[in-house]
C-alpha cells in the first residue's frame, strides 16, 4: 500500500536519509525505532509531504506522490498525521479542531463534520468533552483530541512520531490503547516509538534506523531477539 | 464664563468641520495601512529575494526619513514625475505607507510567534497557505498584533496633523487658522487638543474591546 523506494534527503548539505527503502501493506502496524537523529520524523514528514525530498519514490496506492503533477492537499488527506507536541489548535475547542480538516478541506457541511467528530471523539474516550479548549484538557486528552482530528480526514494510513514522548508516565496508557484499538480495526500505521511493550504487542513489522537508512527491516520477535546489526543489538540492549 | 462658551460655541462648528477631516484621515489612513502592512509583511516572511528584498528596502528608507520629509515628497515631488494628488490624498497616501511600514513589522513579529508545529498540523490537515493564515495563525496572532498596532493607530491619529503643513484643513489647521485671526490662542489650542484627546480615547475603547475578542480562552 505504500511503498518506499530509494529515498533520499538532504537539508542543505546534510544528508539525512540516505536511500531508504521499506513496504508496508494495508492493515500493517510498522514500529521505527533507532537512536536520535537517525532519520526517524523526517522520514514520516516526507510520507505527507512535511518535507520535500531530493531523490526516491513514494507510492501510496500505487500513486507516486512526489511526482510534479501528485496533488499534495489531497495526499495529505490520506495521511494522518500525530505530533510529539500534539499541535492542538488553542483558540478552538476539541470539537472545532476535529471538524476543521473535513469542513475546510473537504468541504464536508458543518452538520455532518460535527456530527463525526463527536463520534470520533467517543472513540478516543472524550465524549463530553467536546467543548473544551485545549487548555482545558490533559496532555493525554489533548494527544487524543489530535488522533481524533487526523482520523477526521478518513486517511489511509496513520504517522505517529513519538506521539506519547510529551506525554507524563501516567498518560501514556490512555493514549497508548488508543492507538492499539486503531491497530485492530486495521488501520494502516506507521508509529515512531520507543517503548517496545507496544511494538512487541501491537506491530507487526519493526524497522530499525541508523544513520539514514534503515538497517533492519522485520517482525518484531525476529528483530528484538537476533538483530543482524551490532548497531541495532547495542541500541536495543540499552532500550529493552 | 459666559465669555468662554460664547467663544466656544463660535469656535467649535469650523473644529468639528475639521475634526471631519481628521476622522476621514485617520480611518482611510488606518485601513490602508492596515492593508499595506499585512501585504508588506507577506512580502517579508517570503523566501524569494526578489520580493523580500524590495519591500525591505522600502520600508528601510520609510522608517529613516520622517514623515513630514514624506508627505511633502508626496504631495510636491510626485507632480513632478506626472502624480499630481490633492493635499487629502497626497495626506493620506504618505500616512498609508509610512503606518504601512510600521505595521508590516507588528504583522510579522506576530505571525513569527505563532509555533511551526501549528502550521504543520495545519497544513498535514490539507489546508493550504491562506487558509492556514486566516484561520490558524492571524486568529492567535491577533492577541500579539492587536495591542502595538492599536498603540501605532493612535500615532497615526496624531500625526494626520501633519497633513496641515500640505494645506488639508483638519482639526490642527483649523485651529490654527482661528487663532491666527482672533489670538485666542488658549481656547482654541486647548479645545483642539481636548478634541484629540475624545478622538484618541475612542479609537483606544475600540482596540481594547477588539483585544477582549482576540483574548484566549
Ligand atoms: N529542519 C532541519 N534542518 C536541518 N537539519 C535537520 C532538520 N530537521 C532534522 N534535521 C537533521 O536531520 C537528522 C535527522 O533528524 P530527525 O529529526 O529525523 O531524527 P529522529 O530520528 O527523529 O531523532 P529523534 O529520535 O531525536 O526525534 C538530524 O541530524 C537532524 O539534525
Ligand atoms: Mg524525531
Amino acid at each position: 500500500m505504500i511503498e518506499i523506494v530509494n529515498l533520499h534527503k538532504y537539508f542543505g548539505q546534510t544528508h539525512v536519509l540516505k536511500g531508504v527503502n521499506l513496504q508496508v501493506n494495508k492493515g500493517d502496524v510498522v514500529v521505527v525505532v533507532g537512536p536520535s537523529g537517525s532519520g526517524k520524523s523526517t522520514l514520516l514528514r516526507c510520507i505527507n509531504r512535511l518535507e520535500e525530498v531530493q531523490e526516491g519514490e513514494i507510492r501510496i496506492g500505487g500513486e507516486n506522490i512526489l511526482s510534479k503533477t501528485a496533488d499534495v492537499y489531497r495526499i495529505r488527506c490520506e495521511v494522518g498525521m500525530v505530533f510529539q507536541q500534539f499541535n492542538l489548535f488553542p483558540h478552538m475547542n476539541a470539537l472545532h479542531n476535529v471538524t476543521l480538516g473535513p469542513t475546510v478541506t473537504k468541504k464536508m457541511p458543518r452538520r455532518d463534520a460535527e456530527a463525526l467528530a463527536t463520534e470520533l471523539l467517543r472513540k478516543v474516550g472524550l465524549s463530553g468533552r467536546e467543548h473544551s479548549f485545549p487548555s482545558e484538557l490533559s496532555g493525554g486528552q489533548q494527544q487524543r483530541v489530535a488522533i481524533a482530528r487526523a482520523l477526521a480526514m478518513e486517511p489511509a494510513v496513520m504517522l505517529f512520531d513519538e506521539a506519547t514522548s510529551a506525554l507524563d508516565p501516567e498518560l501514556v496508557g490512555e493514549v497508548l490503547s488508543v492507538m492499539k484499538q486503531l491497530a485492530l480495526e486495521g488501520m494502516t500505521m506507521i508509529v515512531v516509538t520507543h517503548l517496545m511493550g507496544f511494538a512487541r504487542e501491537v506491530a507487526n513489522h519493526v524497522v530499525f534506523m541508523d544513520d539514514g537508512l534503515i538497517v533492519e527491516d522485520g517482525t518484531p520477535k525476529g528483530i528484538f531477539e537476533n538483530p543482524k546489526t551490532d548497531r541495532a543489538a547495542a541500541f536495543f540492549s540499552k532500550i529493552l | 464664563m459666559q465669555n468662554l462658551i460664547n467663544k466656544f460655541h463660535e469656535f467649535l462648528p469650523s473644529l468639528i468641520k475639521g475634526t471631519q477631516y481628521t476622522i476621514e484621515i485617520t480611518v482611510l489612513g488606518i485601513i490602508l495601512s492596515t492593508i499595506f502592512g499585512f501585504v508588506f509583511s507577506q512580502a517579508l516572511l517570503s523566501k524569494r529575494k526578489l520580493i523580500n528584498r524590495p519591500v525591505r528596502i522600502l520600508i528601510n528608507v520609510v522608517r529613516g526619513t520622517p514623515l513630514l520629509v514624506q508627505m511633502f515628497y508626496v504631495y510636491f515631488v510626485l507632480p513632478d514625475l506626472g502624480i499630481t494628488l490633492g493635499a487629502l490624498e497626497a495626506a493620506v497616501l504618505s500616512l498609508s505607507i509610512c503606518y504601512g511600514a510600521y505595521h508590516a513589522e507588528i504583522f510579522r513579529a506576530g505571525i513569527m510567534s505563532i509555533p511551526l508545529g501549528q502550521w504543520e498540523a495545519a497544513t498535514s490537515l490539507g489546508l493550504k497557505h491562506h487558509q492556514i493564515l486566516r484561520r490558524i495563525v492571524l486568529p492567535q496572532a491577533a492577541r500579539i498584533i492587536l495591542p502595538p498596532l492599536g498603540t501605532s493607530c493612535i500615532i497615526l491619529l496624531k500625526d494626520s496633523s501633519l497633513a496641515s503643513v500640505i494645506t488639508v484643513r483638519e482639526l490642527t489647521r483649523s485651529g490654527q487658522l482661528i487663532a491666527s485671526t482672533t489670538f485666542e490662542n488658549l481656547t482654541v489650542y486647548s479645545m483642539v487638543a481636548l478634541i484629540y484627546i475624545l478622538l484618541t480615547q475612542l479609537l483606544a475603547l475600540l482596540v481594547h474591546s477588539m483585544e477582549r475578542k482576540y483574548r484566549l480562552k
